[in-house]
Parts: C-alpha cells; structure tokens; sequence
C-alpha cells in the first residue's frame, strides 16, 4: 500500500485547525493548572510508524512518563502524551501533589485535555464526533517503546506534534496523535471538502 | 401508527430512571460547589447511605477521603471543554469508599474505581460522576504486572546465561542447508575469526580439509536422522595454527517443535590430545623395552631345547660313527626334534602375539590367561628358586583386550622376579589369587621380595621411576597402570608390608568399548 500524503494546502488546512483546536487547549490547560501556558504552533506530519519510533529516541532525558488515550468515531485512534522525569517533578511540586499516583492522575488529566481539547475541536470543524475511553498511563524507558503494542498496531500515522511550556515552571510535554490508515484518508477526504468550500 | 405509539410510549415512560437505577454503575450529579443533587440506587446499596439522608451535602462532607481541590479541577475542567475529564482506577485507586469482601481480590480493601465527570447541565454548572467497578480488572493487572516481573527476571536470567554461554561456550550453528547463522564471541576469540567471515558460510566447506570420508558419513547420517553425534576433529584458526576439537553436534528446533538446524558445541581438547600422544610414545617407548626384555627371556627359553638338539645331533654323529645307528633311533631323534622345534616356533609365536596389539574384546579365564602369562616365565622362576602358587577360582571369565592385561602381567611379575634376583633369600613366593565379585574381577599378585619402602611407594607408578638398579627403564609399572585403567578401566594399587608386596588389580567383567573415532 502507497503511504498516503498530505498535499501542501491539505496540510495548511489542518494546521489552521489545529491552531484554533489548540487556542482552546492551551486555554483549558492554563485554567487548569492556574497558570500561564502557551503551546507552540503544532508541527504536522504524515509519518511511517518506523519513522516516528526514530523521532521517539531523539527526545532527550532517560525515562518518559508516556501516556495513551483512545478516541473513537469516524475519526479515530490514539494520542500519545510524553513527558520527560524532570518536567513531571515539575509539574507535580506546582499542583502540590502528594504522591506518585497523584502525579500520575495528574498527567492522565494533561493528556486527557490535550487529546480531548484537540480531537473535539477537531471532529467539530470536520462535522463528526469522538468519544473519549480512559486514559492510561505507563512509565517507560525511551529504549522499550519500540516493543510497545501501541505503535506496533499503525503502519502510519498523523504526528501532531506540539510542546506544552510553562512560563514559571520548566514543563514540556509533547502530544502525538497517532491514527490508522483508514482515518488518515477520511481526514484528507474531509479536509479536500473544506478545502473546496473555502474556494 | 404501532410503531410510532411504542417509540412514543418509551420515551414518555421513565427509562432513564429505570435504567440508571438498575445499571451496574454509580451516578452522582454535582453541581460546582459539590452539593449532592443526585445518588443511585447502585451507591445506595454499595455504601449503605440513602440518597434523601445526602441530598444538598457537600461530597466532601460525606466522604472525607475525597480530595477536594483535585476534584473542583477535574469537574472545572470538564465543564470548561464539555468533554468528560476521568479518574482511572490505576492512578487513583478509588473516589467513594466502599468495602469489598471478595476472596479472589482480597488484596484490596475498597473497591478500585474509574470515574468519569461527566458535563450534565453545562448551564447550571451540573457535573455527573459515573463510577465503573474494576476490581476485578485491576487485580487482574497486578497480578499480571507481578508475573511480568517473573518473566522479566526470567528473562534477564536467560540472557545472562546466553551471554555466559556466548563468552565461554565454543559454539556454532548452522541452518538445514548447513549455513552458518550464528558463531559465539568465546569461538570468534580463540580462532581469531570475524564474525562475518564465518557467517552466511557453508560449514561442510568451511570445514573441507578435516571433514572428509568416513566421519563426514557418519555426520550426515546422523544429521539427516535429527541425532546428537559426537566427533573429534583438527580445526585451524585464521592463522593457521592447528587445534584438536571434540565437537557434538546437537539437532535445534523451534517453538513449534520444526526442526530448524544444529547447534554444534565444541571442547578444545588439543591439551589432551597432546598428553595423549605423548602417552602413546611412552607406551611405545615401554613397548621396545619389553621386547628387549622378551628376547632375553626367549633367549633363555631356547638354550634348552637348543641343547636337546644339539646332544641329538651329537649322539646320533656318534652312533653314526660307531656304525650303531639304526633307523629306529634315527626316527626316536626325528620325532624329539620335531617336537623340540615345534616348542620353540611356539614360543615364537607367543612372543609375537604378546606385541600383536589387539582391538577385538576376548573372552578368556583367569586361569588360561596366567597360564599364558607365565609360560615364558616359569623356567626364569624354577631356575631362581621361586615358588609360583596361583589360587584362582576356576572358571572365572572376562572380556577384555587380552595381549594388552598378559603384557601387563607378565610386567608386573617380571618385576617380582627381578626383585628376588637382586635380594635372593630362602623361602622365596609368589602368590597369585583371583576372584570373582559382582560386576569385578580382583587379581592379587604378593611376593616376599623384600617389600617396597614407604617413601617411594606412591612414586611407583609415575613413569622413569625405577629401584630396579640396572635395566630399569621406569617405564614398566606406569604402563601397567596405564594399560589398566586407561585402556581396561580397572583400578591397580600397591600396599607394601614388610617384605611383602600386594599388587591389586580390579578389573570389568566385560569391558564397555567406547566406539573408537
């Protein structure tokens, strides 16, 4: 199967999306985390599985905390939430969290608002829906997620990449939507029917 | 129309109260400031707390457990994007405390909860909590988590042990079309090779030189019937030195029991092989010394039957002279030389088989096989006043390489003679006793020969040891011991006592021959 690709003006497209999608986001997150957040503009890319494991090894620091959430609709998959050891000691002294399974819900919530804030943006714009299941969490040396199921299951994915960034505290997360093939062409088709709209 | 009345009929009815009533779920509704407004029938039966007994109370109020601050943000949250924010059961265990008593899960006290905040009226700033029982799901997780980390010892143990066996273990292996797939770093060492100049090659031709005839026969056949086959062989490493390995070669299968090649494990026997050759050069060494000393006692064997024949041939010149020969004497001197000279070709021949090194299992008495042994011995014995005494258990059998044990003998009591001969006194003896145990036979050889001191008992049978002072080769005793417990797996000691010396010789009733390579 040729890896499908997005054209320039598809990728424009869902850029703008996102950057509304992630407005939102960034505003959720800085309420929840009463403080002032910004994301960077999200990075877009239509990327083989193999690819993005490389990408994965070039984050820096030794353990990840990484965090997955399924979403389902027509346009369904999975998002992968990183954040490095460091950014989640951060985050936990600024929440005043008392423990590590406290620090970990309070991760799945990132996750859960980021994937949330982004998708339901997303479907909205695109005239569908997505449900949310939970959110899992699982703390993994960088050189194991090669062996995780996860990516093992999506020969493509759409990697929307974007860093979460604190203006006091050092925290830098970064959000990988990961879809399977079927979506990725449901998502050109509807981009093409907004495209065609805009003309 | 009967459709349409019944779609009609459900919506009007209560079903959704029916419903959340008897779903397998908590439901509390909540408004911003955590007032109660809603509490199922699910939560009422699980915590034992009627809804109209909360109704308007704070959750925190109720349940002080519930953090309150973590709460306000996940419901703010979720009213704020109008998509549910959760509690998982893994991170937070629980949010309403409610006992379990289950024995399968007796691990936990309260039952573990997902929860979902749900936006209800985002207007009214309503929140629902959906609570799922998953208990039985996360004890399943930990109790898979717990044998993940079984396996992962397990496993870390077996690469351990792979790399244990990869530094250590000389070892190849090749596929069902005889490539080479994978070589170990300890055979990589000691040859001196690459691993790539050794993968992906053909072993039967990597291995041409030495690998050839016969053993390569017997190798094919064995890996064609999937058997574990073991054979010796010269190996060069990359610089052409020579090494002697035992290899054994093992069938590999996989997972699903398909036979997918052979895993050939190699010992580096080239010190071995060595002290083998020397060993062998030792024993021929041994060898001509025996002869030497066979010629000596043949020598004394012939001189007198030599002169039997010669005091014939002199009577019968004289007679003939005297005119006095008749042909009845003539034929009386015939027949004494026939028969001389048949007992000299006879001892011959028994000095000829004694060097004859036999490879055929014999089955012979312990009598026949003294008999043998003394033959050339017996006039040594008579002419130095040595009484020769055997008590052997009749009809004691066993098969062994026969040459080999009479050579032996006849070495272990030609030094018993020598000994006498050297310190002669009355009353001279030896003593030969044979019995019969259950898988052994025991042979005692004693002599009053003057015993053997105790200092230099245990050198006895290292070889160039001698107390013999002329002659001696020092090779004599260190053969015998190689010949029985090498060659004839049995067991020989000495114990010394007085003037006494007690040779013990242990010996299989039959000898277990280990096919010869």
């Amino acid at each position: 199967m040729n890896p499908i690709t997005l054209t320039e003006d598809e990728k424009d497209v869902l850029q703008e999306l996102m950057n509304v999608a992630y407005g939102n986001a960034t505003a959720v997150v800085a309420e929840m985390l009463d403080a002032f957040a910004t994301l960077s503009i999200p990075n877009i890319k239509v990327m083989e599985t193999s690819a993005l494991l490389e990408e994965f090894q070039s984050l820096k620091g030794s353990s990840y905390f990484f965090s997955t959430q399924a979403f389902v609709g027509e346009f369904s998959g999975e998002s992968a939430f990183f954040i490095d050891n460091e950014s989640a000691q951060n985050l936990s002294t600024h929440l005043e969290l008392e423990s590590e399974d406290d620090l970990d819900d309070a991760i799945l919530e990132l996750t859960n608002v980021l994937t949330s804030s982004l998708t339901t943006r997303l479907a909205q714009e695109m005239d569908t829906e997505v449900r949310f299941s939970l959110p899992s969490i699982s703390k993994v040396p960088l050189g194991e997620i090669a062996n995780n199921q996860t990516f093992k299951e999506y020969s493509q994915v759409i990697v929307i990449d974007t860093q979460l960034i604190f203006e006091d505290q050092k925290i830098n997360g970064e959000i990988f939507i990961l879809t399977k093939d079927g979506s990725i062409e449901w998502l050109k088709n509807r981009l093409n029917i907004i495209l065609e709209a805009l003309m | 129309m009967a459709e349409e009345s019944t779609q009609h009929y459900l919506r009007s009815s209560d079903v959704n109260d029916k419903l959340v009533s008897s779903i397998d779920n908590g439901i509390i509704i909540l408004d911003a400031e955590l007032k109660i407004h809603y509490y199922n029938k699910w939560l009422e039966i699980h915590t034992s707390i009627k809804e109209v007994d909360i109704l308007g109370k704070s959750i925190g109020d109720v349940f002080s457990n519930i953090n309150i601050k973590t709460l306000q943000r996940k419901i703010s949250t979720a009213l704020r994007m109008g998509t549910p924010t959760f509690y998982t059961a893994s991170t937070s265990k629980y949010l309403i405390p409610i006992a379990i008593n289950q024995l399968k899960v007796s691990d936990f006290e309260h039952m573990r909860q997902d929860v979902s905040i749900i936006p209800f009226d985002v207007e009214k700033k309503l929140i629902a909590l959906i609570i799922t029982d998953q208990t039985n799901m996360i004890n399943t997780h930990n109790l898979l988590e717990a044998n993940i980390e079984i396996v992962k010892e397990l496993n870390n143990e077996l690469v351990k042990e792979r790399e244990t066996i990869d530094e250590r273990v000389l070892l190849v292996k090749i596929n069902n079309k005889n490539t080479i797939t994978d070589v170990s770093h300890a055979y990589l060492e000691l040859f001196g090779y690459d691993k790539n100049d050794i993968l992906e090659e053909d072993y039967f031709d990597r291995e041409k030189l030495y690998l050839q005839g016969e053993l390569k026969d017997e190798l094919l056949f064995h890996m064609q019937e999937q058997k574990v086959f073991k054979f010796e062989k010269i190996t060069t490493d990359s610089k052409g030195k020579e090494f002697w390995l035992l290899n054994t070669i093992v069938p590999e299968y996989d997972i699903n029991a398909q036979h997918i090649g052979f895993i050939i494990f190699a010992e580096n026997i080239t010190s071995a092989k060595l002290i083998q050759e020397h060993q062998e050069k030792l024993l021929a060494n041994s060898r001509t010394a025996a002869m030497g000393e066979m010629i000596s006692m043949i020598a004394h064997q012939w001189r007198q039957p030599l002169s039997v024949i010669n005091t014939i041939i002199a009577t019968l010149k004289i007679k003939k002279e005297l005119d006095m020969l008749d042909n009845e004497t003539i034929d009386e001197s015939y027949t004494k030389i026939e028969k001389t000279v048949a007992y000299l070709s006879e001892t011959i021949d028994d000095f000829r088989n004694f060097f004859k090194q036999n490879k055929e299992l014999k089955l012979i008495t312990i009598d026949a096989l003294f008999e043998k042994s003394t033959h050339l011995l017996k006039s040594e014995m008579e002419a130095n006043d040595i009484e020769y005494i055997l008590e052997i258990d009749k009809d004691i059998e066993i098969a062994t390489y026969q040459n080999e044990l009479v050579q032996s003998i006849i070495n272990l009591l030609k030094n018993s003679v020598d000994a006498f001969k050297e310190n002669p006194h009355e009353n001279q003896k030896i003593t030969v006793k044979g019995y019969e145990l259950s898988t052994h036979v025991t042979i005692e050889i004693i002599d009053n020969a003057g015993g053997i001191n105790e200092e230099i008992i245990s050198k006895i049978f290292e070889p160039y040891f001698s107390t013999k002072s002329k002659n001696g080769t020092g090779l004599g005793l260190y053969v015998c011991k190689t010949i029985i417990e090498d060659h004839l797996k049995g067991k020989i000691t000495i114990r010394s006592q007085d003037i006494e010396t007690k040779i013990l010789i242990e010996l299989p009733k039959k000898l277990h021959v280990q096919k010869e390579i």
